[in-house]
């Protein structure tokens, strides 16, 4: 009867030997049941993968002239908002805001799952993955390219480093003896790690800028600059370090909607927001002076009329009003003032208009700016992603999911879970 | 780019580029290198034990970690950072001050006790409420005479088929005898000095706050979620609770009572 009666009440949870005591989490079924479509999804990008990669890249609709699209794109875009992982951790091991430790398992993997993502797309996108060591041993040392390979491989290195302390300490795994001293020794040199993290972030992020920048040919993206970095290389860094702290906590507010749990204290969310707010003023300032020096000199240098550029529709004015004013001043005002950032609703909306307004600058410069002609006989291209270009990147978000979804259920990832819950079990005790 | 390649021709922003590149991959390398190096080193019983102890410490909440001072009203709200080792506190002897050392039988936060016998052994045994949680029936893993115990290392383990717990040794020592439920506890140790230092064991008034409070613990987990629970007015724990409350959460309540993350 009381075997029934357990039963009955608590859904079985087959792994429960795997998951740390005090979580709480789905019955083993149930949890089967939501990874199901994201398998089919990372099942359905495979294939479209093993398509382009056996077949070429003529399965997609890129083409010589629109040699940037969907995957590019969004590489950069998730590159941006996985910086919260370089970001928090620095914040965390070297400027000790220890109120940070609540989020940076979820930092790490976010990071991880990003990078990682990234690199998936670009070894299809760049074909020919096993001679992916070419590019280390014969790279074009005059590109932009070169440093952004060398850093992101190696900041995957260190952030799959970071990922192991959090792997290992599983309630199974901790349990070999071997696994526990390592987790415990790699813990204490995580700010050796999170240093050169945030060393590589800080120029990968900033070459991916400047990539853009440097390109002389096509003086839509063209900047001047500092050096040999443009301004894009400086606004490019700051913009990913703004976004990433707000990614991080619109990860946690979305595991804990899709859980009904409290899994972070507000204060975080706080301290997350407040960060995001002040480097998103900055930028929003150095990227108003920047389009202001743009607009009025370097594009007019190089003979052209900018406002042209915003005749090409859809790409009007409206793009330039809505990546600096509608994404990019007003979440940084919200997020800034801790009057609507006490509101969950305003921060919430904050944060999503803050990584809207950096996906719509990497959206500007990889697509709009190859899509616009330079030249007085060039046409406005066009370019829509096809099925295999859209399923390939669909399936790397299928495997952000999964993994992210086998990381919650089976780590620990958030140390105030517990306190979280009893105190919720007390003030439903008190009411 | 590299020497034997065609058209290789070493620069200034070659020697620079490589040399940060190499740094950074040697910084990481070196890295991991000194954690497994560490780790090799410290793969000794002992030392596992008490890394083992730390991690597990640190994973719990901070109501959990309160300080023995913090119990007695000497230091309250105090929350505890030293792993419950007041033998390695420096804040101590401040607070507890002259006060003789309790006698008797001395409580470990994982409701382990222990006590000392005439002939300088110590038996371990697990107190009642620690007992009741577990409930009747369980089966019982003990070490075997000869093995030695670290303070907070797994003494035994019990529990129910999917869900047993480990138990932390109260004393470091080597286990002498082996003993049962019936005969109120389960290790016999044999200590390595013949007076350890048990201070960071609760006895006395400590230890009868402390347990008050875990009796109001074990009350909050059970209780369902918006319920009140039921037991404020003084009444007595049945002996097998996971038997009466077999729909409570018994992972996570002995998870939470025997401090095992």
């Amino acid at each position: 009867m009381a075997d029934m009666v357990s039963t009955l009440n608590r859904p079985a949870v087959a792994d429960r030997e795997w998951i740390a005591r005090a979580q709480d989490r789905c019955s083993t079924s149930r949890f089967l049941l939501w990874l199901t479509p994201w398998t089919l999804l990372l099942a359905a990008g495979l294939y479209a993968a093993y398509l382009c990669l056996r077949y070429g890249l003529h399965q997609t609709n890129m083409d010589n002239r629109f040699v940037f699209g969907l995957w590019i794109f969004l590489d950069l875009a998730i590159i941006a908002l996985g910086a919260g992982a370089f970001f928090t951790g620095f914040l965390l091991y070297i400027l000790r805001w220890k109120e940070l430790k609540a989020v940076i398992a979820t930092a790490v993997i976010v990071g991880f799952v990003c990078y990682s993502g990234a690199v998936l797309v670009l070894m299809v996108d760049v074909g020919q993955p096993v001679r992916a060591w070419f590019t280390f041993w014969h790279p074009n040392t005059h590109s932009m390219l070169t440093e952004v390979t060398f850093c992101i491989s190696a900041y995957l290195v260190v952030l799959s480093i970071e990922y192991l302390p959090i792997l290992l300490k599983n309630r199974k795994l901790r349990k070999v003896p071997s696994f526990l001293v390592f987790e415990f020794e790699m813990h204490k040199l995580m700010p050796v790690l999170a240093g050169v993290g945030a060393f590589l972030s800080f120029f990968h992020q900033g070459s991916l800028g400047g990539l853009f920048g440097v390109l002389r040919g096509q003086p839509f993206a063209f900047r001047e600059g500092f050096g040999i970095w443009p301004t894009t290389f400086f606004l490019f860094i700051l913009s990913a370090m703004a976004v990433g702290p707000v990614f991080v906590m619109l990860v946690t507010r979305l595991v804990e909607a899709v859980t009904s749990k409290r899994l972070v204290r507000p204060q975080v969310y706080q301290v997350l927001a407040r960060t995001s707010g002040l480097l998103l003023t900055f930028y929003v300032l150095l990227k108003t002076i920047d389009t202001l020096v743009w607009l009025n000199s370097t594009s007019r240098q190089a003979g052209y009329r900018p406002w042209e550029y915003y005749a090409w529709e859809p790409f009007g004015t409206w793009i330039l009003f809505a990546e600096i004013v509608l994404l990019g001043l007003l979440p940084a005002l919200i997020l800034l003032s801790p009057k609507w950032r006490a509101r969950p609703g305003w921060m919430l909306a904050g944060a999503l208009l803050a990584c809207a307004g950096v996906v719509l600058n990497r959206f500007v410069l990889t697509i709009q700016t190859l899509a616009l002609p330079t030249l007085p006989f060039e046409q406005f291209l066009t370019y829509m992603p096809n099925w295999q270009e859209t399923a390939t990147f669909l399936g790397v978000i299928a495997y952000g999911v999964i993994v992210y979804s086998l990381s919650y259920r089976y780590l620990s990832l958030f140390p105030q879970e517990k306190e979280l819950a009893r105190e919720g079990k007390e003030a439903s005790h008190v009411s | 780019m590299f020497p034997n390649v065609d058209g290789f021709h070493w620069t200034f922003g070659h020697i620079l580029f490589l040399s940060i590149f190499f740094a950074v991959l040697l910084t990481v390398g070196f890295t991991a290198a000194t954690a497994l190096a560490r780790m090799m080193r410290n793969l000794r019983p002992k030392k596992v034990a008490e890394i083992r102890w730390h991690t597990e410490f640190e994973d719990l909440p901070a109501s959990d970690r309160q300080c023995r001072h913090a119990l007695t009203g000497a230091a309250p709200g105090r929350v505890c950072e030293n792993g419950f080792e007041c033998r390695h506190c420096a804040d101590y002897p401040k607070f507890s001050g002259t006060a003789p050392e309790p006698q008797g039988r001395l409580y470990h936060r994982g409701h382990t006790w222990v006590e000392r016998q005439p002939d300088g052994t110590f038996l371990v045994g697990l107190d009642e409420l620690g007992e009741k949680l577990i409930g009747a029936g369980a089966q019982v893993e003990l070490p075997a005479p000869g093995t030695r115990l670290a303070s907070h290392d797994v003494a035994w383990r019990m529990g129910k088929p999917g869900n047993t717990v480990r138990l932390l040794a109260p004393v470091e020592g080597e286990v002498v005898e082996t003993g049962s439920r019936e005969k109120g506890w389960y290790l016999r140790v044999k200590p390595e000095s013949p007076w350890p230092d048990l201070r960071h064991l609760l006895g006395g008034a400590a230890a009868a706050v402390w347990l008050d409070r875990e009796m109001e613990r074990v009350q909050a987990l059970l209780a369902p979620a918006g319920m009140q629970p039921t037991l404020a007015d003084g009444g007595v724990l049945v002996d097998d609770l996971p038997k009466a409350q077999p729909e409570a959460d018994w992972h996570a309540i002995h998870g939470a009572m025997f401090l095992e993350p």
